[in-house]
C-alpha cells in the first residue's frame, strides 16, 4: 500500500501567534515552529497500517525551508520518505490554491492507495483540506475520523463531529482526515531519530508540478486577509447569581459550551 | 571548530524532553518524598531507547555515545525528573560490559541495560576507602571454578532496585603495598550478600545501601575483564560518570532557573514583578552563566571521551563546575520564592539536595581542586 501523509509546520500553540503587518499572512518568525500535534497522529495512523501488513509511507507538506525540521520529526516517527514542496510563489496560498499543490504533489508520489491528514490545523483551522482534496483527486473522503480500519481495498471511519457519530465506508484511493482521539502518536526513537537524516526527501517547485506562478500564493487564492485586529483581552466572564438554582445554571452553561 | 548543535542532538533533547514532560517535577518530587523508583519514567525513556542510548546496537541499544547519553541526563533533569542512576547503570556499567565484558556478559546484561528493563549498578565505595581506592579491602579469593568475596561497602546507590552489582574487589596487592582490583558482576539476590539501608536525608527517589559479603560466591565466569586489571578497566567508567553527573546538573540548574524565572516575572509585589529588581534578577543571571559555562565543558568533556581523547582534566572541571552551577541555581531560585522556596508546594528543596549531593559525589570537589592544582597546573601533589 503507497500511504501519503500531509503534514504541516504551525506556530507553536503556546507561543504569541501574529499575523505580519505587511501582506496579513501569518508572521512565521515570531513564534517556534513544531509539527502540528494532529499531524502526529495521522502519521502514527499510517506507521500502524504499516506495521499490521506492508505500506511504504510518504510524508507530504508545502512549507519553507525551515518545515524540513517538521518533516525529519515525522521521518524520525518512522515514515520512509518525504516529499517537500518550497517555492516562495506558494507564500500567502489559502486553502484551494494549496489544496492545488498538494493534489499535484501527491501525484508526483506514484499510484498512491491513501491520503492521510489531519483534519484541522491549529493555525489555519479551516479544517477544509481534506475534502478540497478528495475534489480535485476524484476521490472520497472521509474526514473526522476517530477509527480508521484500511482492509481489501476499503477504507473504514468512525466519524465523530459535534452532530453526532457516523460510520463511513469508502472504496480506496480515499483521503481520510483523522481526529484528536483516533491514537496516542508514538515518540521518535533514538534509532528513528539517527535514521531520519538518512532518508530521501524530494523537494519540489510549483513548475515541477506543472503549475503556473499565477495559480498560487496571493495572487492565486480566492481568499484574502483583508484587516485583522488581535483578540480583546479576556473580559470579566459570565456571572450567575446563585439563587439557590447555581447548580443548575453551571449545569446549563456546561451544556450550552458542549462540554456535557 | 563548530558549536551549532547537530539536528539529531536537536532532535533528541526535542524527544527526550517531551517524553520527560508529562513526568516533571511534580512526579519526581513525590517520589523523591516516598523514596519511590521512578519506574514509569524510567521504562518510557527505556522504550523510546533512550535508556539505553549508548548501548551498542549488536546488543538492542541505540549505538549512540556519552554525548547522546549526557543529553539524555540533562533534558530529564531540565524537564525536572534527574535520572540519578543513568550515572551508574549506563555510564560505568553497561560501558564498562561493553568494553571489557566477554560476550557471554554483554550478552546476559546489555539487552536489559539497553531497554531499561535490567540495572547494574556499581559498588566501589568502602568505610575505610573513600576518594583512596588503593586502600580497598573487600577481597575476591578464587577458590576452584568459584571467586569468593568477603568484605564491606557503603553509599552504594539503587542496589534494591538492579538485579546485579559491578563489584570492584581486591584480587591480589603489588609490590608497593597497592591494592590490584578486579571487576566482578555479582547479582543482588546472591547467598551470603546483606543489603542495608544506609538512610540519609536528602530527599531522592534512589536509596543508598551498606553491603557486607559474607562469603558471596560466584563463579569464575563473573569476572569482568582481567584479573588484577580492574583499576585501569574501572577508570573506563569514571569519566562517563563525572560526564554524566555534570549534564544532571547542568539540568537541575536549567530546572531550578525556569521555575525561578517564572516565578520572578508573574509575582508582583508594590505594583511590579520581583524580577524588576537586581536583587533577584542578578543572582539568577550568574547562576545563568555558570550554568551556561558547565554545559559547554561538560559538551567538551563528553566529546573528548567519544573520541577516545584524553578527558579527565575535562571531565572534572566539567563536574566542578556543573556542581557549583546547580547548587547557585537551586539556591538563587530558592531564595527568589521567599518563603515558598522551602514549600512542599514549589518542590524545590529536593534539587537543591542533589545539587549539593553532587558537590560530594561522584567526586568530590576537593578531589578536583587537586587534580587541577596537580595534573593542570604542576603543583606539588597534596597527598
Amino acid at each position: 500500500m503507497n500511504i501519503v501523509v500531509l503534514i504541516k509546520q504551525v506556530p507553536d500553540t503556546w507561543s504569541e501567534r501574529k499575523l505580519s503587518d505587511g501582506d496579513k499572512t501569518l508572521d512565521r518568525a515570531s513564534s517556534d515552529a513544531v509539527l502540528d500535534e494532529i499531524n502526529e497522529r495521522a502519521v502514527e495512523e499510517a506507521l500502524k497500517i504499516k506495521e499490521a501488513g506492508d505500506a511504504e509511507v510518504t510524508i507530504l507538506t508545502a512549507g519553507p525551508d525551515r518545515a524540513t525540521d517538521a518533516i525529519r520529526k515525522a521521518l524520525s516517527m518512522g515514515a520512509d520518505k518525504a516529499v517537500h514542496v518550497n517555492d516562495e510563489a506558494i507564500h500567502g496560498s489559502d486553502a484551494i490554491a494549496t489544496a492545488k499543490v498538494l493534489a499535484k504533489a501527491i501525484g508526483t508520489v506514484g499510484d498512491v492507495d491513501l491520503v492521510l491528514a489531519g483534519n484541522e490545523a491549529t493555525d489555519g483551522r479551516s479544517g477544509a483540506m481534506a475534502g478540497m482534496l478528495g475534489e480535485l483527486l476524484g476521490w472520497p473522503s472521509l474526514t473526522h475520523a476517530n477509527e480508521l480500519t484500511v482492509e481489501n481495498g476499503t477504507a473504514k471511519a468512525k466519524r465523530e463531529t459535534d452532530e453526532g457519530t457516523s460510520d463511513l465506508e469508502a472504496s480506496l484511493p480515499a483521503v481520510v482526515s483523522v481526529g484528536e482521539k483516533i491514537n496516542e502518536p508514538r515518540y521518535p526513537s533514538f534509532k528513528g531519530i539517527m535514521a531520519a537524516k538518512k532518508k530521501p526527501v524530494t523537494t519540489l517547485g510549483i513548475a515541477d508540478l506543472g503549475l503556473d506562478a499565477s495559480e498560487v500564493g496571493l495572487a492565486g487564492s480566492l481568499v484574502q486577509v483583508d484587516s485583522f485586529a488581535p483578540r480583546p483581552p479576556k473580559s470579566g466572564g459570565q456571572k450567575v447569581e446563585d439563587e439557590g438554582d447555581g447548580g443548575a445554571k453551571i449545569a446549563e452553561y456546561l451544556v450550552g459550551q458542549k462540554l456535557i | 571548530m563548530d558549536f551549532v548543535e547537530t539536528d539529531e542532538h536537536r532532535d533528541l533533547r526535542a524527544a527526550v524532553a517531551s517524553v520527560s514532560a508529562p513526568y516533571g517535577g511534580d512526579y519526581y518530587v513525590d517520589h523523591a518524598r516516598r523514596g519511590a523508583e521512578c519506574t514509569e519514567l524510567w521504562h518510557a525513556l527505556g522504550d523510546a531507547g533512550y535508556v539505553g542510548v549508548s548501548v551498542p546496537e549488536a546488543y538492542g541499544g541505540g549505538g549512540g555515545g556519552l554525548v547522546e547519553l549526557a543529553l539524555v541526563c540533562e533534558e530529564t533533569a531540565a524537564a525536572g525528573a534527574p535520572m540519578l542512576l543513568l550515572l551508574v547503570t549506563h555510564a560505568i556499567s553497561a560501558a564498562v560490559i561493553a568494553e571489557y565484558g566477554t560476550e557471554e556478559q554483554r550478552k546476559e546484561w546489555l539487552p536489559g541495560l539497553a531497554s531499561g528493563r535490567d540495572k547494574v549498578v556499581f559498588a566501589i565505595t568502602e568505610p575505610g576507602a573513600g576518594s583512596n581506592t588503593h586502600q580497598l579491602a573487600t577481597n575476591a579469593r578464587r577458590e576452584g571454578d568459584e571467586w569468593v568475596i568477603r568484605g564491606e561497602k557503603y553509599y552504594i546507590s539503587g542496589v534494591d532496585e538492579a538485579e546485579a552489582l559491578l563489584l570492584v574487589a581486591r584480587t591480589g596487592t603489588d609490590a608497593r603495598g597497592k591494592a590490584q582490583l578486579s571487576l566482578f558482576l555479582v547479582p543482588t539476590d546472591a547467598d551470603g550478600l546483606q543489603k542495608v539501608p544506609l538512610p540519609v536525608d536528602v530527599l531522592l527517589p534512589e536509596k543508598q545501601f551498606t553491603l557486607r559479603f559474607d562469603d558471596v560466591r560466584v563463579p569464575a565466569s563473573a569476572l569482568v575483564g582481567d584479573e588484577n586489571q580492574g583499576f585501569r578497566q574501572v577508570f573506563h567508567g569514571l569519566n562517563p560518570e563525572r560526564i554524566t553527573g555534570a549534564a544532571l546538573c547542568v539540568g537541575i540548574a536549567r530546572y531550578a532557573l525556569a521555575k525561578a524565572t517564572r516565578y520572578a516575572n508573574d509575582r508582583e509585589v508594590w505594583g511590579r514583578p520581583i524580577g524588576t529588581h537586581q536583587g533577584v534578577s542578578h543572582p539568577l543571571a550568574k547562576a545563568k552563566i555558570e550554568t551556561e559555562l558547565a554545559a559547554l565543558m561538560t559538551q567538551k568533556a563528553a566529546w573528548l571521551h567519544d573520541r577516545g581523547l584524553p578527558a579527565g582534566e575535562a571531565s572534572n572541571m566539567a563536574k566542578y563546575a556543573a556542581a557549583e552551577a546547580a547548587l547557585a541555581a537551586c539556591d538563587a531560585a530558592m531564595q527568589t520564592h521567599g518563603g515558598n522556596g522551602v514549600s512542599q508546594e514549589f518542590g524545590l528543596l529536593p534539587y537543591w539536595g542533589l545539587a549539593r549531593l553532587l558537590r560530594i559525589a561522584p567526586v568530590n570537589r576537593e578531589m578536583v581542586l587537586n587534580f587541577v592544582a596537580q595534573t593542570t597546573l604542576g603543583l606539588p601533589r597534596s597527598y
